[in-house]
């Protein structure tokens, strides 16, 4: 599910730091990247000379990643919307910390696009897991804990796929709705969802370690990044729903969770 | 057994106990009181004025796109079920609500004081300040009361009735709170709903009494001393607590009839007797300067040249609306049960609103009729007195005693309807939810009511019941502005509960 990735890049970024993270897509399931460039005309550095690309490639091809290069151009976050679909990528690579930053996709509005049109998913790696070498040694696809958000509606369906495939040592599962508006109502519901709730941990068991459920009542978006806080996950898996007209000028669920959050982010559209 | 009582009783106890503190405070230090109230009033209108004419045009527009909406459909109590009332019945009662001391309070002078002081960018006693003077009466006695009603009552009605929720201000907040409703914040919602229905309701007994004690000075003579004032006030409690505690509420119930149909006899009188083609022509063309300017009054708050005005009109009579509307609210939802959102909305918004309409165009207009072409120097008894334009009013017509003393006894009974029916509000809300108010409770509650009125009429007159109906107001408008968050959302929950 996850053998192909797109990965944005950028002039300026280093082979060390990006065959650190080919090691971790490598651990996720990955065979193949490919490595898509847009350029900026208007850029400084935009030019002819591509080599620094052609040292990307041949950085992941150490480490036994096939690698393909692509260009293009336009609106940066519809190119590589439009890239992902014709290379048939499973997954779209954002890196969003420190150093190795994509300079165009990190100016914000690049990144916001991107989550909002792309068909395919988006994998935007946070501070947690860390990179090869960062912090207190790198983490093993045992020690993985990931975080499944869901409603139970259709938008939060999507990426049950994609959580089975994760696998890892802990899946938690949070449930986060509205309050019913009546004592009788949310009686009914809470127990509609305690055993939903238990049927979907019985489905993850094959995958996980260990897997775990809890429902919450409230906002989403804080319910979301206070208990991937409190469990440390390292990758927060959540489905992608339209935003609603009123809901876009103030920030949809998704996009308050990517940029709040310490764990990485996958977005299933 | 202390403590389960205090936890059962705690909004009774509370609420009570607070408002025990309040009388005991105007008995003893009246000074203190009224220094106390006045500087949370003015703080509340010095940073806040601008929120009570948002929050009332916010209200208009919540309802009207509740209503509107695909909610619209949803009936107050279960699908199956029918109106309890047929819809003459129902509109009848709504004209019962809206109809009230207020209106014969107001219905003179309101127009009359306008015409007389109207903002500082209008002539005094002009032509402009007149037409401005029936735009400003029918904007204040408009749809924007009934929003604000229809907010409290559609939010109870909703909750209660479909969702089998106690008929009380803190149901609503289920959403939002869960079982916290049960806890101190449901009752602290309870207890600042019981503030509003007291010093709102306080506030009209104040009026009520103001009123009729100027009529029998104005007719008999009788010393307009402030004790006379108390002792009407007394002795329509005796009646209220009376009707209250001994439980006749049909004779209540009848005697609120009789009411209705003398103000309609009254009001068909005066518009026969008075200009008839002129009043319709008030009438007209007032409706149309407010539907052509209400957005622009909703939010005008004068702020280069009026505000004063602004404030001491319109935020003032917003505050009064919004602290009846417990009241108002709790009467209205427990008569509308069985019709859906849209017409509950529509038919509170406007058969009410119309009757207002024609009751300030006959009384108004006439008034203004008299002042403008007759010479009959209105306005300036208006300016002196209010409470005292009514009476000065009947002497223009024939059978001006009987008209007076018709009018003192419509007053008188509307004192008692309302006290006793607020009597009962109060009991139920600090009874949690229960009509079954125990006599005790009645008691205290009919006996605050008066003690308040009079204590605000000693501490500082018309004056500190406007004061005190606006502070009083103010925790309570945010409680709106939070139900109709909790109505959405529970509406909205709606295509869910078919599945569930």
């Amino acid at each position: 599910m996850f053998e192909k990735t797109l990965i944005p890049v950028a002039y300026g970024e280093r082979p060390d730091e990006l065959r650190k993270i080919g090691r971790i897509l490598k651990s996720l399931g990955s065979e193949s990247i490919c490595l898509f460039h847009v350029s900026d005309t208007d850029s400084f550095f935009g030019g002819s000379d591509l080599s620094w690309l052609m040292l990307l490639k041949e950085a992941l091809e150490e480490i036994g990643l096939n690698v393909r290069i692509w260009t293009g151009s336009d609106h940066i976050a519809s190119a590589i919307a439009e890239a992902a679909l014709l290379e048939g990528a499973d997954e779209i690579y954002l890196k969003a910390k420190r150093r190795w930053q994509l300079r165009s996709i990190l100016l914000g509005s690049v990144s916001r696009d991107l989550l909002r049109l792309a068909d395919t998913p988006v994998f935007v790696h946070k501070i947690r897991p860390l990179l090869p070498g960062e912090g207190e040694g790198t983490i093993t696809r045992d020690d993985l804990i990931v975080l499944y958000a869901t409603d139970f509606d259709e938008a939060s369906n999507r990426p049950l796929p994609y959580v089975m495939q994760f696998k890892g040592g802990w899946c938690h599962i949070l449930h986060i709705r509205g309050r019913r508006a009546d004592p009788g109502s949310e009686k009914r519901k809470s127990s509609e969802v305690k055993e939903k709730l238990s049927s979907l941990e019985e489905e993850l068991r094959p995958y996980y370690g260990r897997v775990t459920s809890e429902e919450r009542i409230g906002n989403a978006a804080n319910e979301v990044l206070f208990v991937s806080d409190q469990i440390k996950a390292d990758v927060i898996i959540l489905g992608r729903r339209r935003p609603a007209f009123l809901s876009s000028p103030m920030g949809d669920t998704a996009e308050r969770i990517v940029s709040g959050s310490k764990a990485s982010i996958f977005l299933v559209p | 057994m202390n403590r389960s009582y205090f936890r059962k009783e705690t909004v009774f106890l509370l609420s009570s106990g607070i408002i025990f503190l309040f009388i005991i405070a105007g008995v003893l230090q009246p000074d203190l009181l009224d220094a106390a109230a006045s500087a949370i009033h003015s703080g509340i209108l010095d940073n806040f004025s601008w929120l009570y004419l948002i929050s009332a045009f916010f209200f208009l527009i919540f309802v009207i796109s509740i209503a509107l909406s695909k909610y619209g459909t949803i009936r107050l109590g279960y699908d199956a079920e029918r109106p309890q009332y047929t819809f003459f019945g129902w509109v009848a009662m709504l004209f019962a609500a809206g109809m009230g001391i207020g209106l014969l309070f107001w219905g003179v002078s309101e127009p009359l004081v306008h015409f007389l002081t109207p903002p500082p960018f209008l002539e005094p006693l002009s032509p402009e300040s007149a037409a401005f003077a029936m735009r400003y009466a029918f904007f204040h006695w408009g749809v924007h009361p009934w929003a604000i009603y229809t907010v409290v009552s559609l939010s109870i009605a909703y909750f209660s009735f479909r969702r089998g929720m106690p008929a009380l201000i803190s149901s609503c907040f289920y959403p939002v709170l869960g079982d916290r409703i049960y806890g101190m914040p449901g009752k602290v919602v309870d207890i600042l709903a019981v503030f509003a229905t007291v010093f709102g309701t306080a506030t009209s007994l104040g009026f009520g009494a103001l009123q009729i004690h100027s009529g029998l000075t104005h007719l008999y003579g009788i010393s307009s001393a402030i004790s006379v004032t108390i002792g009407i006030i007394v002795v329509a409690t005796a009646f209220f607590m009376a009707s209250a505690i001994l439980g006749i509420e049909k004779g209540v119930q009848v005697l609120s009839k009789i009411n209705i149909l003398l103000a309609i006899v009254l009001l068909i009188f005066i518009l026969l007797l008075g200009s008839t083609p002129y009043i319709l022509n008030v009438f007209s063309s007032a409706l149309g300067g407010y539907i052509n300017n209400v957005i622009d009054l909703s939010l005008q708050a004068y702020p280069f040249a009026g505000y004063e005005w602004s404030r001491d009109w319109t935020v003032f009579y917003w505050a009064w609306w919004i602290s009846w509307s417990p009241f108002v609210g709790l009467f209205i939802a427990r008569i509308s049960r069985g019709r859906t959102i849209r017409e509950f909305v529509m038919t509170v918004l406007t058969v009410p609103t119309l009757f207002t309409f024609i009751w300030f165009s006959i009384f108004g207009g006439s008034a203004l009729y008299l002042e403008l072409n007759t010479g009959v120097d209105l306005a300036s008894v208006a300016g002196e007195d209010v409470s005292l334009a009514l009476f000065v009013f009947f002497e223009h017509y024939p059978f001006a005693g009987v008209l007076s003393l018709l009018a003192i006894l419509l007053l008188s009974i509307f004192f008692v309807t309302s006290a006793d029916s607020a009597t009962v509000v109060l009991g139920s809300l600090t009874a949690g939810g229960n009509l079954a108010v125990p006599m005790y409770k009645k008691a205290i509650w009919g006996f605050s009511l008066s003690a308040v009125a009079i204590i605000l009429l000693m501490t500082g007159g018309l004056d500190a019941l406007q004061k005190m109906a606006i502070t009083a107001a103010f925790p309570f408008m945010i409680v709106m502005i939070i139900l109709c968050y909790t109505l959405w959302i529970g509406v909205s929950q709606e295509e869910e509960r078919v599945s569930e």
